[in-house]
This record gives C-alpha cells, sequence and structure tokens, in this order.
C-alpha cells in the first residue's frame, strides 16, 4: 500500500513538474508577453465599485487628465506659451496609442512601437502638428510652407512598402502591375480621383477633405457620403476590381480598424483626400516614421513639458463644482483628490463615459453616440538575424500580404543608418480584428490565451516565412492588447450630435482627443489637445 | 516460384573449408564500420570547412546520418531472405561510388553554386546514412544463418563495428585529413568499401546470381574512385579555380561575410562574398590613391579616421606620413582585422599597419560607432563596399555624409571610395552630388587600378580651395606630380552626368548602381 501511494505521490509531482513545461511548449519555449494597458483600470471603473475616499488634496490651475497626443500636446502648449499653473496625469497608459516599448537583446536596446508608427507628411491645415516637427528637428526649414524640408532620417527609407500578391513579392502596396489591364485602369482612375478630391473645395470655400478633420467642408452634397458605406460608393462610382477592393479593405482596416463595409464613403476617401501634404525633398505620400514609432513625437512633447508639470495616476471621477473642477485620482500612494480651476478630459470616451458621470449634462449620451471601438493586436518579435528574403525583393519598411486577415509587419530598425544589418532587430505585426462586432471580438480577445493571441498576431509572419524559420529567429514576443484600440468612422460618425457637443465644449471642462474626430490619428489627437490648451488658458 | 520460409543459403558444404569466409565477412565488419564512419566525418568536416560554426554543422550531421541509419536498418527487414548476400555487395558498391565521390561532389557543388548546397549535404548525408544502416543488420543475418549462437554472433559483430569507428576517429583527424584532404580520403574509404564488396563476391561467388555482371560493376566502380583519388587535386582547384580562379589560401565565414583568400604566383587576392577587394600586384595602386592626395596637401594633420578598410593597406599608406599622430580604424568584422593583424603572410601585406601603436583598432559598425561618439579627425576615409544593396546605400547617403561632417576639423577632409567612373558613372557622379548636397565641397579623381579598372574617389572638403599635390615627401610607386594631375582630370569619355544625389527615402544611388552594372558585360 505505501508503495503504491508513494508512486502515485511520485506520479503526481511528476505530472507537476511536466505540465509547466508542456504549457512552455505549446508556443516553442518563446517568451510571450502580453500586455493590456488600462485594462484593468477600466474594467474596475466599469464595474462600477465603491469609489475610494481621498487620503490627500492637490491644487492646480488646469488638470490635464490623460497622456496620450492630444494630453501631451496640451501640455506641450500651455509650456511654450509660458503658461506652468497645470498638471499632467498621466492616465494608465503613458502616451496612450504612440507608447513605445524596449526589448534588450543581446546586441542592445532595440526600441519599437506598441501603438502607431508612422505620421504622414503633415497636411497645411496642421500648423500644430508641422511646429512640433519643426521643434523636434523633423522638419528642417520652412514648416508652413507648402513644401518644407524633412530629415531624411525620419523620412522613410527605401524600400518603403511591398506586397505579397500571388505568391510573389512586388513594390508597393497596389498590385497595379500584376493584374489585368482592366483593373489595372480602375486603380488609375481612382488614384486620379482621389487626387483631384485632395485640391477640390465646397460650397463654403473650405477643402472638401481635410485633415483636422474639423477644417473640412460642411458642404452637404459631399457629407451625405458619410450615410453610405466606403465598399457601396466605391460599386456605385463602377470600381470592381476585386484587386482595388482588397487594397482599399486593408487600408480601411489599417486607419479604422474596420473594413469596407463599414467605414462611411466619407471618411475611406477622406483617409486619400485629407492631407495632401508634401515635401521639399520626397515624393508626395510619402511617411515619416521612428524605431519607436510615433513615440518618438510623444516622448519628444514629454521632454518640453516641465518634469514637475507631469504625474503618475488616473482619473477615478470628475466633477465640476462652482468654483472650478474636483477630480477624483488614485495613484501608487493612493486615492487623492485633484483640484484644478479648468480641467482637459485627454481621455478615450468610453472612458470619460464611467469617469464624467454627467457626461450626458455636456450633450453626449454614451448610449447613442459613443462611436464603436476596433480591438488591436499589436505584436512585437524580438528576432535573431533576419529571415531569408528574395534577392530581387528585399524586406521593406512595410510588407503586407494581399487579402490577408493581418495588416502586415514594419521592421523597427528599418531607418538605422549602419554598416551591416543588425544581429537583431524586431518585427512589429498589427492586427485589426474587423471581421466581427467589436463587442465580440473584445469579449473573444479577453478570453484569450497567449497562445491565440500569437496565433492571430503572428498570421502574416508565418505565412512569408513559415512557421519554422519563424520560431527558429523569434526570442521574445511582446503583444499589446488594445481591447478599445480606435474609434471606428462608420457611418453616421460625421454627423454624431455627441461628438459635436464635446468639440464645442469650452467651460470648466474642455475635452480632448482623437475620439472627437471619430477616428484615430495623430494629428486629429493633436488638433483638440491645442484647442483645449487654448481655451483653458484664455481665463 | 521462391518459398518465403525455406533455408535461405547453400548447405554448408558448397562454402570454402576452414570457416574462412566468416571471418571475412566479421572483418568486412571492421571494414564496413570505419568506413561508415568517415564518410559521417568527411561531411562534418566539409560543411564546417564551408559554412562555419562547427558544432552545429556537426551535430546536424551526425545527427541526419544516425537517423538515416536507423532509417537504413528499418528498412533492411524488406530485403528478402535469398538475396541478402547479393543486396550486401550491391549496397557495398553504391556506398563505395557514393560516399568515394561524396566530399569532391559537395565541394564543386559549393563552388559552382552556392544555394542549393545545404539541401544536398543533407540528402546526400540521408542517402549514405540509409545504405550504410542497412549493411550491419545484412551483415548479421548472413552469419546468423550460418552460425547456431545468436549471442555469440551479436557480441563479434558489434565489437568490431565499435573497433572499426575506433580505427577512424583517430585516423581521420590525425592523419587522413591532414595528409590527404577530404577529397582524396573520401576517395580512399570509397574504394575500400569496393573492395569489401569484391572480395566478398569472390568467397561467395558459389552463392551468388550474376556474378560476372556484379564483378564488373565493381570493377568499373573501383576504376572510377581511383581516377578520382588521382585527380581530386585537379578537381579541387578547378573548384576553387571556378569560386575565385585561384587557389584559396585562407577562406572562413564570419557573422558579416566570407572572407577568401587566393594566391596564384606572387599575386595574392582578397575576396569578400566573392567580390575582389585588393590584388597585391596592383593594390598600391589603389591604396596610394586613396590617401596621398589628401594627406599631402595636409601636413597640420594629426589624426584619421578609417571607416572600412580591415585589411590595413590603407592605414599602411597612411602611417607613412610622420605627421599623424593616431590612426582609428573601424571595421566591422574582427575576423577581418584578425586576420590582417595576426597572420604572418597577410600583415606582410600591410606591413603590421594595424599592430602600429600610432593605430587603434576597433571593430564596430561604422554608423552606430560615428552616432555614438564625438572625436573629430582631420581626415575620414570612408573605404566601404559598393553600394550595391539598400543596406550598403545607406553609407553613401546624405545624412551619413552629414554625420561624417560632424566629425572633421574645420579644415577637415572626407576621402571616398566612389565605384567606378568609366563602369557606373551614374554611381560615381551620384557620390559627388550627395556629398555636395550634404554641404562638402568636392574634389573628384580616378585612377587605373588594372584589377578593378578604372578607379572612382572623392576627395570632400568643408572649405573651396583644395588644390592636388605637385610633389611627395614620401615615396610613392604609383604618384607623381604628372600622374596625380591627370588623375583629377576628367576625359570628355567621363565627364560628370546630372544624376540626384542618394537620399534615404529614394536611394537612388542603388539604382544607378544597379543599372550601371547590369549594363556591363562582365
Amino acid at each position: 500500500m505505501r508503495r503504491r501511494h508513494f508512486l502515485q505521490a511520485a506520479g503526481a509531482a511528476g505530472l507537476g513538474l511536466a505540465l509547466p513545461a508542456c504549457r512552455r511548449l505549446e508556443h516553442l519555449g518563446i517568451p510571450v508577453r502580453i500586455l493590456q494597458p488600462g485594462l484593468a483600470e477600466g474594467h474596475r471603473l466599469r464595474d462600477a465599485g465603491p469609489l475610494p475616499a481621498p487620503t490627500r488634496a492637490l491644487r492646480t490651475g488646469v488638470a490635464i487628465l490623460g497622456s496620450g497626443v492630444a494630453g501631451l500636446t496640451a501640455a506641450w502648449r500651455l509650456t511654450r506659451d509660458g503658461d506652468d499653473d497645470f498638471l499632467l496625469l498621466d492616465g494608465p497608459e503613458p502616451d496612450g496609442n504612440a507608447a513605445a516599448g524596449r526589448f534588450d537583446s543581446p546586441s542592445g536596446p532595440l526600441l519599437h512601437p506598441r501603438g502607431a508608427h508612422y505620421l504622414p507628411l503633415p497636411s497645411m491645415e496642421s500648423r500644430g502638428v508641422r511646429e512640433l516637427l519643426f521643434e523636434l528637428g523633423v522638419i528642417e526649414a520652412e514648416p508652413f510652407s507648402e513644401r518644407p524640408r524633412f530629415s531624411e532620417t525620419a523620412l522613410v527609407h527605401a524600400p518603403d512598402e511591398r506586397l505579397y500578391f500571388e505568391g510573389t513579392w512586388h513594390e508597393g502596396l497596389l498590385p497595379s502591375g500584376q493584374v489585368n489591364a482592366a483593373e489595372a485602369a480602375q486603380h488609375r482612375r481612382f488614384l486620379a480621383e482621389v487626387a483631384e478630391l485632395t485640391r477640390r473645395h465646397g460650397s463654403d470655400g473650405r477643402r472638401l477633405f481635410c485633415v483636422p478633420k474639423a477644417l473640412s467642408s460642411t458642404d452637404a452634397e459631399w457629407r451625405r457620403l458619410d450615410a453610405q458605406p466606403f465598399r457601396d460608393w466605391l460599386v456605385a462610382q463602377g470600381y470592381s476590381a476585386p484587386s482595388l477592393h482588397t487594397w482599399l479593405d486593408y487600408v480601411c482596416r489599417d486607419e479604422y480598424g474596420a473594413g469596407l463595409e463599414r467605414v462611411s464613403a466619407w471618411a475611406g476617401l477622406h483617409y486619400f483626400a485629407g492631407r495632401g501634404g508634401r515635401a521639399a525633398n520626397a515624393a508626395d505620400g510619402t511617411v515619416l516614421t521612428w524605431p519607436e514609432g510615433l513615440a518618438f513625437l510623444a516622448q519628444g512633447l514629454r521632454a518640453r513639458v516641465p518634469p514637475a508639470r507631469q504625474k503618475p495616476g488616473y482619473a477615478l471621477r470628475i466633477e465640476e463644482t462652482r468654483e472650478g473642477v474636483r477630480i477624483l485620482c488614485q495613484d501608487a500612494s493612493g486615492p487623492f483628490m485633484l483640484h484644478a480651476r479648468r480641467a482637459i478630459c485627454a481621455m478615450p470616451l468610453h472612458v470619460a463615459a464611467r469617469v464624467v458621470p454627467h457626461l450626458r449634462d455636456y450633450g453626449f449620451d454614451p448610449a447613442r453616440h459613443l462611436p464603436a471601438q476596433a480591438p488591436w493586436l499589436v505584436a512585437n518579435f524580438l528576432l535573431d538575424g533576419f529571415p531569408a528574403e528574395p534577392p530581387d525583393a528585399p524586406l521593406a519598411w512595410d510588407n503586407v500580404i494581399h487579402g490577408s486577415p493581418g495588416l502586415g509587419w514594419v521592421v523597427s530598425t528599418h531607418q538605422w543608418l549602419r554598416a551591416a544589418k543588425p544581429a537583431h532587430t524586431v518585427f512589429t505585426a498589427y492586427r485589426a480584428l474587423a471581421d466581427q462586432p467589436p463587442a465580440e471580438a473584445r469579449r473573444r480577445l479577453l478570453a484569450m490565451g497567449p497562445d491565440e493571441l500569437l496565433a492571430l498576431a503572428a498570421v502574416d509572419l508565418r505565412q512569408a516565412y513559415g512557421a519554422l524559420e519563424l520560431w527558429r529567429r523569434t526570442r521574445a514576443v511582446d503583444i499589446t492588447v488594445r481591447g478599445h484600440g480606435m474609434a471606428i468612422p462608420g457611418c453616421g460618425s460625421l454627423n454624431n450630435p455627441g461628438l459635436a457637443a464635446l468639440q464645442a465644449a469650452d467651460g470648466r471642462l474642455l475635452f480632448a482627443h482623437a475620439d472627437l474626430s471619430g477616428y484615430s490619428v495623430f494629428e486629429e489627437a493633436s488638433w483638440w489637445g491645442e484647442r483645449a490648451a487654448r481655451l483653458a488658458a484664455a481665463r | 516460384m521462391p518459398e518465403p520460409r525455406t533455408p535461405p543459403v547453400s548447405p554448408p558444404a558448397a562454402r570454402p573449408e576452414n570457416g574462412l569466409p566468416d571471418r571475412l565477412l566479421i572483418l568486412s565488419v571492421f571494414v564496413v564500420a570505419s568506413c561508415g564512419l568517415a564518410y559521417e566525418l568527411i561531411a562534418g568536416a566539409l560543411s564546417s570547412y564551408l559554412l562555419g560554426d562547427s558544432v552545429l554543422q556537426f551535430s546536424s550531421i551526425i545527427g541526419c546520418y544516425l537517423f538515416a541509419m536507423g532509417v537504413g536498418s528499418h528498412l533492411s527487414k524488406y530485403v528478402n531472405d535469398r538475396d541478402v548476400l547479393a543486396r550486401f555487395i550491391d549496397i557495398e558498391l553504391l556506398v563505395g561510388l557514393l560516399g568515394g565521390v561524396s566530399a569532391t561532389l559537395l565541394f564543386l557543388l559549393f563552388a559552382w553554386m552556392a544555394a542549393p548546397f545545404r539541401s544536398a549535404l543533407y540528402a546526400l548525408v540521408f542517402i549514405l546514412g540509409v545504405l550504410v544502416g542497412m549493411e550491419i543488420p545484412l551483415v548479421m543475418r548472413v552469419l546468423h544463418t550460418r552460425q547456431a549462437s545468436f549471442s555469440e554472433l551479436v557480441s563479434r559483430v558489434l565489437t568490431f563495428d565499435y573497433l572499426g569507428a575506433l580505427a577512424v576517429s583517430l585516423l581521420f583527424p590525425l592523419v587522413l585529413a591532414p595528409k590527404l584532404g577530404l577529397s582524396r580520403t573520401g576517395f580512399l574509404f570509397g574504394m575500400t568499401n569496393v573492395a569489401v564488396a569484391l572480395w566478398t563476391l569472390w568467397y561467395y561467388r558459389h552463392e551468388i546470381p550474376r556474378l560476372r555482371s556484379r564483378l564488373t560493376r565493381g570493377a568499373l566502380v573501383m576504376a572510377f574512385l581511383a581516377g578520382g583519388l588521382v585527380s581530386s587535386e585537379k578537381l579541387t582547384h578547378w573548384a576553387e579555380r571556378g569560386l575565385y580562379g585561384d587557389e584559396v589560401i585562407f577562406a572562413t565565414t564570419t557573422p558579416y561575410q566570407r572572407i577568401a583568400v587566393t594566391r596564384w604566383k606572387d599575386d595574392t587576392r582578397l575576396y569578400i562574398n566573392g567580390n575582389l577587394q585588393f590584388s597585391s600586384r596592383d593594390e598600391h595602386r589603389y591604396h596610394e590613391a586613396l590617401v596621398h592626395p589628401a594627406l599631402q596637401s595636409m601636413p597640420w594633420a594629426r589624426s584619421v579616421l578609417v571607416l572600412g578598410g580591415g585589411d590595413g593597406l590603407a592605414v599602411r599608406e597612411i602611417l607613412r606620413h610622420a605627421q599623424v599622430e593616431r590612426v582609428t580604424l573601424v571595421d566591422l568584422d574582427p575576423a577581418m582585422t584578425d586576420l590582417f593583424t595576426r597572420n604572418d603572410y597577410l600583415s606582410g601585406l600591410n606591413a603590421k599597419a594595424l599592430s602600429n601603436p600610432r593605430v587603434t583598432v576597433i571593430n564596430a559598425d561604422a554608423g552606430q560607432w560615428l552616432e555614438t561618439h564625438s572625436e573629430v579627425f582631420d581626415l575620414i576615409i570612408a573605404d566601404f563596399p559598393d553600394p550595391s544593396s539598400f543596406g550598403l546605400g545607406k553609407l553613401y547617403s546624405v545624412p551619413m555624409y552629414r554625420l561624417m561632417g560632424k566629425h572633421l576639423s574645420d579644415r577637415g577632409v572626407l576621402v571616398v571610395q566612389s565605384t567606378s567612373p568609366w563602369f557606373a558613372p551614374r554611381s560615381f557622379w551620384c557620390i559627388d552630388a550627395t556629398l555636395r548636397e550634404a554641404g562638402f565641397h568636392t574634389h573628384p579623381y580616378h585612377a587605373h587600378v588594372p584589377s578593378f579598372g578604372e578607379w572612382g574617389f572623392n576627395l570632400a572638403t568643408r572649405q573651396p580651395g583644395y588644390t592636388p599635390p605637385t610633389a611627395y615627401s614620401i615615396p610613392t610607386r604609383y604618384l607623381d606630380a604628372e600622374t596625380t594631375r591627370l588623375m583629377f582630370r576628367f576625359p570628355p569619355d567621363m565627364q560628370r552626368l546630372p544624376v540626384d544625389p542618394n537620399h534615404l527615402n529614394d536611394q537612388q544611388l542603388v539604382h544607378y548602381f544597379q543599372q550601371d552594372w547590369g549594363n556591363v558585360v562582365r
């Protein structure tokens, strides 16, 4: 009997030791780190537990709540205008969608994006963005001219894009050279049409499509495109080429987190016609990028805000009082009350809906006005060496697989000035979960383990290099799960009265976030941050 | 007709006398085991010579081979009991042929086509392993039908199997590989396998069907291998010529590149990734032209930075100028600078420049080093490989030259190896345009280096007013006043072309370079 017990115990112990090993084997011994920024804090707010009682109080002129691009821009603008009576509260994820990560590879540290990774050449109207770029040395000369000169280290280096189409890689992302003449003709017609729309003005004299979106024409004829899905518009205009649809679907998922059938025709065209930014020393349509993605800009903004005006912690409850704004906050040492003359709510609107109890009084009813938000995965693969590439199609900065559910990957070391390829690199693979309703996709994501998330995130890299080569090269994976990654500019988003109300708010509580524009890009966040800072400083 | 379970071989009376054949078979086991291990060692050694990383190469070859032997052992059960002896002889002939040519075949494959080498290597190792794996089980079956005691049989066969392995494992590294070389060792063992086949064939001639055809085949294979043994040296040389044109005296693969040094009579040549870097016959032309037009006009120069140029030949020329107090060489590959520091013959070529106390050798990426250091130099020499890829093109870009400019003193000079103004004129003038775009005054020049053809350089200064030297204070073999004057003159068929500078976002230079060299018939 004793012996049997002993054997059972030994067996159980053996199993216990073997199980973790088996679990490691599932992702083949590669350490996978899952980050869910803001998830715990956000879900606590959602589940509406009792609020803690503050144990101390702080006072400031302007409280900036959230340090994504909008909050950072507001803090930078206030600092630049000589106003130092403000406090920037970081929020649960400093730098928000412009956050970066770092791998300590055997050959040295490697920065990589955990969110957005590039900025298109800014439009003439994005003056704040141009001013920032000039200050950071990204624009070298004539920042407000039609064609500023940009620093070459930031302009994406050649080769910039390649597309995996029908078994081989090709330059560029639109396979015009690989499809039949009729499809290629549609490609040309579409590009000519959006180029023409870029220059076109509405009946009010404004550009039809403009970044920032707030400066776009209000011409009703064109705003009608907001009611129609982009795909319907394409079909109505005679654009039927499958290759064009696949490309535009990729563009919409990449830019807006949802496909052609969800994104409005207005938003789809706005992507192409909204900027028209040009450079003295680069072709139209070029982008600016850095190894750490837009964290380069976020860190640049942050470095220009006095450290004493920045504070970790996040808001739990925002209430207007007779004297100003009272904000219940939480930081590492516990809850505290922040009293401010005015506050800039620089957080995503689904969070603001929980933190500002009377958001309806500002004209925004979360139940009706909150835009749908796309869930995203940003997966960073630390690689030992580079996978083999075909000699005639070298690795580009952005590598996309035609028709894949993934959004391709970018190479973090692409902008390095090096004599040899670095010994280690980071590939950043993007994926928007656009194939199902966002809420359902979020529920699915929440239930997933590291292996399932890795399988979702690695879909393109696997197809391009094979599972074996990918596994052989990969040393570590860092997956950032953004359940509420970005607002989707679906049909009707242009005429969302709730967003219009928050955009117009100019009381003690101001709002600043790309969500106000209904889609997530740097210039929009910057625009609302600038505006809020101006209003906050006004009194 | 054959019935499966009948006794497989003839009665004992048919055998020759006094048990010799069985002892012979045991001897065969010894030889066969030696040969089997020899092929494995040859494949492992060859792949680690050619591909580097010997631990990886050896263990993957051994793994593949042992696994294939397992497959062979498994397959051996499908050999009909009646045919065991005949199959054993067939397999010996096949092993002898394949194993014999393996080293030479792989070497030729590597020399003539680099891409499928690994696949061919592992395929060959696998096939050999399968065949070798069948040998011992077949011998044991032959012996088993003749000997009652299984335990005795197993013990004897395996004893000789392991003894054979021991013999070769000592002979191979100590005698065979150094004295005979891999190719000839391969042929030798191949012939031994065939010899086993032939003598087994002879002693069992009464039991083996189609004796004559097998004898003929055996003789043919033997003759072929003997021919290979005699001519393998020629074959190897032929293979090396295919790669480099001359005999390779040194070759190594580093994480960054494949370095090979060849020698033919008094001509030593360095190749990196198969591209000629210098020929000892005329490298003085290249390096004098690279260094002296700048340094002769800079009697005040105290510090020099050399980027690339791990062969130390440019440093040798720099050290001739007594005014230079310190030279910093930044080269990516420690294998390269070690080779040209430690190897007696090669460090003789650079007059032991890299061990000179005035010289500091740094193994780092030039881009990274320039970004992370702030030292300032009077002269910078950029001796990088030609801009044949987007990666290398970055070294010839406006931001790279601006970065170099930050490391130059006020009157500092930058000299850039600028590919051929004759074969790649747009590339040459693009480098000139790029330097001017980066804010330099440029002074392009060219020199005739027979092994390269017409070669180009750009001398760039931050202030205008450079004039080429009219006399040299140091002894030179190529340069004099008249040569120098002509170097800075571009005849009508080599005039400046209107080209765009090389910006990182379009890398025009790489396109020019690929088009230019694509037009040259080589």
